[in-house]
């Protein structure tokens, strides 16, 4: 696609948002986490999600598809996600290097790519095999 | 050899953020991204009870209080724009690795924010760490 389509297109500028708001969440959640505690911090940013939330559910009218198990998967992503959170609080709560912090938390697709491997027998693909290279190189580089 | 302690703490994110994944994988087979979404806020909403900080958190200044409220709109507001990419025909294939640079905001701001220096071996890490989140969400 051209540079210039490219530039037309929504989901190109909704994907800049996305990463926009990622890097302030990331940033604002270091500069809390200089004073706050990891749980005190889950427990605000829960909060913040809540307005998000509504909107969502606002637009849609509450209208939820009746799935019990897509429902019970989502839950069980929004439990995980939030003690994945808490340890992401209590790395930026130790003061260390921020970069580093949020580089090696952003590489949970690779959990996710080993999971769909061995759970969903979905195949492993050549970049993927790359990727888990570098993902190693890097976990062991921040473990020196 | 001597681990740092912000690695052990990392390491439960990328664990746990790693299965979630997977989750939001099966979830979104069965109902929609944003109703997932919402039930993702249920599921946080689920773990308040043990995160209740009582009066204590009045003891933090107003402005840490202000980034941590920010912190979850940004992210909630991230998850939004992500499937209203998708929604608007971008291919999972190219918005899921650009938004996962995400870090790359972080990395560009914290010199003017934070005063943090890092090693020749943790810009290493780093490199490392951004090509591997590329391939690996491609």
């Amino acid at each position: 696609m051209a540079l210039k389509d490219t530039l037309k297109a929504r989901w190109f500028w909704y994907s800049n948002l996305c990463v926009l708001c990622w890097g302030g969440w990331a940033l604002l959640s270091r500069l809390g986490s200089r004073e706050i505690s990891p749980q005190t911090m889950q427990f605000l940013f829960t909060i913040g999600t809540l307005p998000v939330g509504l909107a969502l559910l606002m637009a849609r009218k509450f209208k939820m598809e009746p799935s019990p198990r897509g429902i019970t998967y989502a839950l069980l992503n929004g439990v995980l996600a939030g003690i994945g959170g808490l340890a992401l609080f209590a790395a930026y709560h130790t003061g260390s290097n921020t970069a580093m912090v949020t580089v090696a938390t952003a590489l949970y697709p690779m959990i996710t790519v080993v999971l769909a491997v061995v759970i969903l027998r979905e195949r492993f693909r050549l970049v993927q095999v790359l990727g888990l290279g570098f993902a190693v190189a890097a976990i062991v580089i921040f473990s020196l | 050899m001597h681990v740092p302690p912000w690695f052990w703490f990392a390491l439960v994110t990328l664990l746990s953020w790693g299965v979630a994944g997977l989750l939001q994988k099966l979830s979104t087979n069965h109902i929609s991204a944003e109703s997932s979404l919402i039930w993702l806020v249920v599921g946080f909403l689920l773990l308040e009870p043990f995160f209740y900080p009582g009066k204590s958190v009045f003891a933090y200044s107003a402005a840490n209080l202000t980034w941590a409220l920010l912190s979850g709109v940004l992210n909630a507001l991230g998850a939004w724009a992500l499937f209203a990419a998708l929604k608007s025909g971008g291919k999972a294939s190219i918005v899921a690795p650009v938004t996962a640079l995400y870090p790359l905001v972080v990395i560009a701001l914290v010199p003017f924010v934070l005063k943090e220096s890092i090693t020749t071996l943790q810009v290493a890490g780093v490199i490392c760490s951004l090509i591997a989140i590329v391939l690996l969400s491609a």
